[in-house]
């Protein structure tokens, strides 16, 4: 579904990937783990197309086709979807409507008609269920005045909502206490599917205690240096990354 | 004195000379405009030397010669053609064609009693004397120039009295159509607004024009609340390309009274909307909350100046405005808390979103405080469209077009939701997207 083959990209002349390669199949979830600076936020943004990263080598496919060529809101509608680790805030523009119009830009993308009012409100209730979120939140601004932990149910709502086939989560821990982090797991959770990818990007192995992956990967200075299973999380758990970033020296 | 200066003299002159003869005017109102056109001889002419006038040019409107709108229009002719129609039928209706009534198209049958609504004109005509203590009470002819040349060649315009404690259970729905088809008008309506004690009523007025109709209007609005009224105003004024749009709102405020507005400025080649507000007594409380969308060779222009010399009053002043292209916006908010007017609550907020590089905004908030124990705040901002909100809607699917007008829809969206009744909300929602479908457009084509 997703491969990545040699990427090299920097940010302001300042390189950050160097050579970086992963392989992404259906159904499965990867874990990216790494040191602060290691380049993780970087790939996240780099594959959802967020502007201010020179891409300067390498590929990356999704289903066949060069993503990195594929305007941004052309990569939400064939799937692709990146729970930000700063959900931006939107004064004045209502949750229910962004969520609507995100849906429904989706679906005329598909050649689908827009879904009527009440099929949506279904939905969304039985989503914002999903994530425990009350329903005034959906009456407001999108992300104004919500808490750190509102603000990443928020996230996983949308993509619950839009169902991408390859979600990438951006620290989505960070910042959460136990009750949340739980809640936002069991969201991501049920979201997890034989033809759904998921790459939880994660400073901490905290996250993957909940949302177990297939796949763990150690980046650091821009290279992923160890792959392995969910053990690997454990041993840097308790060894930290140093000798591992020793390894990518 | 500079030629420019004899020839703006010379422009108020000619459009004096017009004045059709008029018979049987009652003497209060001929008193006025005798008074009025020597005010226009002797008042200072608007110039960019002036404060009130330095960012907005009038000189435009003084290179272009206007006539006075004299005739009635056919205006069963036009009522087929063009969106003059009100969206709420459950309103009384009256329409207003270059500032004269047409009752043939308003509805104001089954007033309740104490209520009068229509024409200024026959109002004035059947009770000048007990009209005279409010009509040219707010509006002085010898401060302005143009309220002089506006009383001084009026006729016609809206009129509303509520006696008191009369409350109206329907709300009042008014268009003021300008047409000049043909050649270039100029347009004064003159209204008149009287709320006695107690009295409540909601208002909703839309300034239009048909085509590339072309025009110069000099409106005035006083409003009157006097005494625990309530007024809840809605000003949405767009009009064609070739429109000078010019009114000033003079509203004077009795105790404990309430005056709730919104206005909307999203079209014209000039507009500029002047309010004045002055407190009477103590414990009113005014709300003003503007909107202004301005683009390529336009210019709109906001003025509010707000005098607190009595105690116990407060205000809430949210102004927000929209500039793209070569537009031009201006803004120029004074609030003055005098000596007296303790425990005066003020405050005064204008945002601006600019959306070109070539677009202006002159914003002046001023608060003035000659009191010491007053509550007042004052502020403003002029900002672009935030990249990292277009990017989370883009990365949600949403195009860029449709992105930035969201995000423009939500930057307006506070003072839109300061409408209360939906009817009329839904209604500038769905013009303020029409609008900017064409800004986006606009901004493609660069």
């Amino acid at each position: 579904m997703l491969s990545i083959k040699n990427l090299t990209a920097s940010v302001d002349d300042k390189p950050i990937l160097n050579g970086l390669d992963l392989e992404v199949k259906p159904g499965e979830v990867h874990a990216i783990m790494g040191p602060n600076g290691s380049g993780k936020s970087t790939l996240a943004h780099i594959l959802s197309g967020r502007e201010g990263y020179e891409v300067t080598g390498g590929e990356v496919k999704y289903d066949g086709e060069d993503l990195l060529e594929l305007p941004i809101e052309e990569r939400a509608h064939k799937g692709v979807f990146l729970a930000m680790q700063y959900p931006v805030e939107l004064p004045g523009v209502n949750n229910m409507n962004f969520l609507r119009e995100a849906l429904n830009a989706k679906r005329r993308a598909g050649g689908e008609d827009d879904m009527d009012a009440v099929t949506f409100m279904k939905l969304i209730r039985e989503k914002a269920k999903l994530v425990q979120m009350d329903e005034k939140f959906l009456k407001r601004s999108v992300n104004v005045g919500f808490s750190g932990g509102e603000k990443k149910r928020n996230e996983i709502l949308q993509m619950a909502i839009l169902e991408p086939r390859l979600a990438i989560l951006d620290e989505t821990d960070s910042g959460l206490d136990i009750d949340a982090l739980r809640i936002v797991s069991e969201g991501v959770n049920a979201l997890r599917s034989a033809d759904r990818a998921i790459i939880l990007v994660t400073h901490y192995q905290r996250l993957l205690d909940y949302i177990e992956p297939d796949h763990v990967h150690v980046l650091a200075k821009g290279r992923i240096v160890r792959s392995g299973d969910k053990s690997l999380a454990r041993e840097l758990e308790e060894r930290g990354y140093g000798w591992l970033e020793e390894d990518a020296a | 004195m500079s030629s420019k200066t004899v020839e703006s003299r010379s422009w108020f002159e000619q459009l004096l000379q017009h004045e059709a003869p008029v018979t049987n005017e009652p003497a209060v109102v001929d008193e006025e405009r005798l008074a009025a056109r020597a005010a226009v001889q002797e008042l200072p002419l608007p110039g960019r030397r002036q404060e009130l006038w330095r960012y907005s040019s009038v000189s435009e409107i003084f290179e272009q010669s206007f006539e006075p709108a004299t005739e009635d229009l056919d205006v069963e002719l036009m009522a087929e053609s063009g969106d003059w129609l009100l969206p709420d039928t459950q309103a009384y209706r009256l329409l207003f064609v270059n500032g004269r009534f047409a009752p043939a198209l308003s509805n104001v049958q089954e007033l309740p009693e104490g209520v009068r609504l229509g024409s200024l004109r026959t109002a004035l005509h059947a009770d000048a004397q007990s009209l005279a203590i409010w009509f040219g009470q707010a509006a002085k002819h010898d401060t302005h120039i143009f309220t002089a040349l506006n009383t001084a060649l009026m006729h016609d315009g809206l009129f509303i009295h509520l006696a008191a404690e009369t409350k109206l259970d329907r709300p009042i729905e008014v268009m003021h159509l300008n047409l000049a088809p043909e050649k270039p008008l100029l347009i004064q309506p003159r209204n008149l607004v009287v709320l006695e004690r107690g009295a409540q009523a909601e208002l909703t007025e839309r300034y239009r024009s048909s085509g590339d109709s072309h025009y110069f209007h000099n409106g005035v609005s006083e409003i009157v609340l006097e005494e625990g009224a309530e007024l809840e105003h809605y000003r949405l004024q767009m009009e064609s390309n070739k429109a000078y749009h010019l009114h000033q709102g003079f509203l004077a405020q009795g105790a404990n009274s309430r005056y709730r507005n919104t206005t909307l400025a999203l079209g014209g080649k000039w507009s500029r909307y002047d309010l004045q507000v002055r407190f009477k007594a103590e414990g009113a409380d005014c709300e003003t909350n503007g909107l202004y969308l301005v683009g390529e060779h336009q210019l709109t222009d906001q003025h509010l100046d707000v005098l607190h010399d009595t105690p116990h009053n407060s205000g809430r002043h949210n102004y927000k405005g929209i500039a793209y292209s070569s537009g031009k916006a201006v803004f120029d908010g004074r609030i003055l808390v005098a000596k007296d007017a303790q425990k005066t609550d003020a405050h005064l907020s204008n945002k601006n979103l600019l959306l070109s590089r070539r677009a202006e905004v002159d914003t002046k908030p001023q608060l003035e405080i000659y009191a010491d124990d007053v509550q007042c705040s004052h502020g403003t901002t002029v900002g672009q469209l935030d990249p990292q909100q277009r990017f989370y809607l883009q990365s949600r699917g949403l195009d860029a077009d449709t992105a930035r007008k969201m995000l423009c829809i939500g930057f307006a969206s506070e003072v839109l939701e300061s409408i209360k009744r939906e009817a009329i909300r839904d209604y500038t929602l769905s013009r303020m997207q029409g609008a900017l479908d064409n800004v986006i457009e606009k901004l493609n084509e660069q």
